[in-house]
């Protein structure tokens, strides 16, 4: 496994999270130091194969394109072992690696652009203008009042609240750690944190409530202290009409 | 120092029309709402508004982005505002949704199928976040086949990077300028 994986805190392996498989080609070749345009194919295939071997033992999805890349490195490599015979036309034949090298320099360019915009999105969230709380005043209950009384808030079932939980879980980031011997978080942990949570605000939206969570893990065990705190009547959930957001109401 | 104070009605009027709107207000509509407010004074009056909050210390000031006015917060009292919003601040945007802006920007309109050819990846899911965020919007249909949606960036795509247009960003490199980039390192394994 490559060093740099191997993380110091303990038990956790971090992942560079790869966007995808251009993405994990351009990280190997600025590893490894190769010249872009005369990519070592070999090499590079068998290093390539390395990581989504490991993603898949870490449990990491791996997209199809990570594979159909495989395939085509697998292609390009083999191409470049055949003698080059000319084919019957008179064009000169290409070096096979030629529209991997024009992708990933493409890909390149966009890239660097999306750097800049991280910064600019750095700076700017630290000035806040008036839209911004009209943005989050949309998850502050409107009339603090009306909306609450039972009327046109539902019960909700547990098919709901498992819908509910599955937006939240397809949703969450990709995965870029894997615990492996330990569960970072416990259902306690999870139960203190939602009352907590709503020793602030008595009622809060569950997706509200799960964002900011960071992995699939944390999300499944906070689910799990939701439907503890639900069984012992500690918590009250309700939905504001048909498919509306769910909200979690502190009993 | 020497606090001039502001005695121009006008610049109040720009003044309360900035403050009170929740989106970037443009110089044409703080025209078409005060006709004083002829567009050559209006840079001026929000220069004279800037330096007084300056010189009173102010928490606020106004900046201008996606061509407009707006009105936010310094820098400075960033950490006590995002105790306010505490759960509710929207999350910050994930590589792959700033990399398919990159490439909406800069290829507008554009269908999702080319941007999926240049990022390597689907980004339908990246797509439909954007889309809810507004920071794209639907330009039409394309002329390919299936007549794919092309999408484009919005004003709140400006507003949110704290640019005015697009010119504002670095122009993607040429893929020359990349390549002579490679050219021109160092090479170790020449003696």
């Amino acid at each position: 496994m490559p060093e740099q994986w191997q993380k110091k805190e303990g038990y956790t392996v971090s992942l560079p999270n790869f966007e995808g498989p251009l993405d994990l080609l351009l990280y190997l070749i600025r590893k490894e130091e190769i010249d872009i345009v005369d990519i070592p194919i070999a090499s590079i295939t068998s290093q390539y194969l390395e990581y989504v071997e490991l993603m898949k033992e870490l449990d990491l999805e791996v997209a199809g394109e990570f594979i159909l890349m495989a395939a085509t490195l697998i292609q390009i490599k083999v191409r470049m072992l055949l003698p080059k015979t000319e084919p019957d036309g008179d064009e000169e034949s290409e070096d096979p690696r030629a529209e991997l090298i024009r992708q990933l320099l493409e890909y390149k360019r966009f890239k660097e652009v999306a750097e800049t915009l991280n910064e600019k999105e750095d700076r700017q969230r630290r000035y806040f203008a008036r839209c911004d709380f009209a943005w989050a005043k949309q998850y502050i209950p409107k009339e603090e009042t009306a909306s609450f009384d039972r009327g046109f808030m539902n019960d909700i079932s547990l098919f709901d609240l498992l819908t509910a939980f599955k937006t939240v879980l397809d949703n969450a980031p990709r995965v870029t750690s894997h615990q492996l011997s330990a569960i970072g978080v416990t259902v306690q942990d999870q139960i203190n944190y939602i009352l907590g949570m709503l020793e602030k605000e008595n009622r809060i939206p569950f997706h509200i409530m799960m964002t900011d969570l960071q992995d699939r893990l944390t999300i499944i065990v906070t689910f799990m202290a939701i439907l503890e705190l639900i069984r012992t009547k500690r918590l009250h959930v309700q939905q504001a009409g048909t498919f509306g957001d769910i909200w979690l109401i502190k009993q | 120092m020497t606090k001039e104070r502001i005695h121009d009605q006008t610049t109040r009027v720009i003044e309360a029309l900035i403050f009170a709107s929740d989106v970037p207000i443009t110089a044409a509509q703080l025209h078409q709402y005060c006709e004083e407010a002829a567009p050559s004074k209006i840079r001026k009056a929000v220069n004279a508004l800037n330096l007084e909050y300056t010189q009173q210390d102010r928490s606020f000031h106004i900046i201008e982005v996606a061509g407009g006015y707006q009105m936010v917060t310094r820098e400075a009292y960033a950490s006590w505002i995002r105790k306010l919003f505490h759960k509710r601040l929207r999350s910050r945007l994930t590589q792959a949704a700033l990399e398919t802006l990159s490439v909406i920007a800069f290829r507008q309109p554009v269908s999702r199928p080319e941007i999926a050819a240049i990022r390597g990846v689907n980004c339908d899911a990246v797509i439909k976040t954007l889309l809810e965020r507004k920071l794209i919007t639907l330009s039409g249909r394309g002329e390919g086949p299936g007549k794919p949606l092309l999408y484009k960036t919005t004003r709140e795509f400006l507003r949110y990077f704290g640019i005015n247009s697009i010119q504002d960003l670095p122009r993607p490199r040429e893929i020359e300028e990349l390549l002579k980039e490679d050219e021109d390192r160092p090479d170790d394994a020449i003696e």
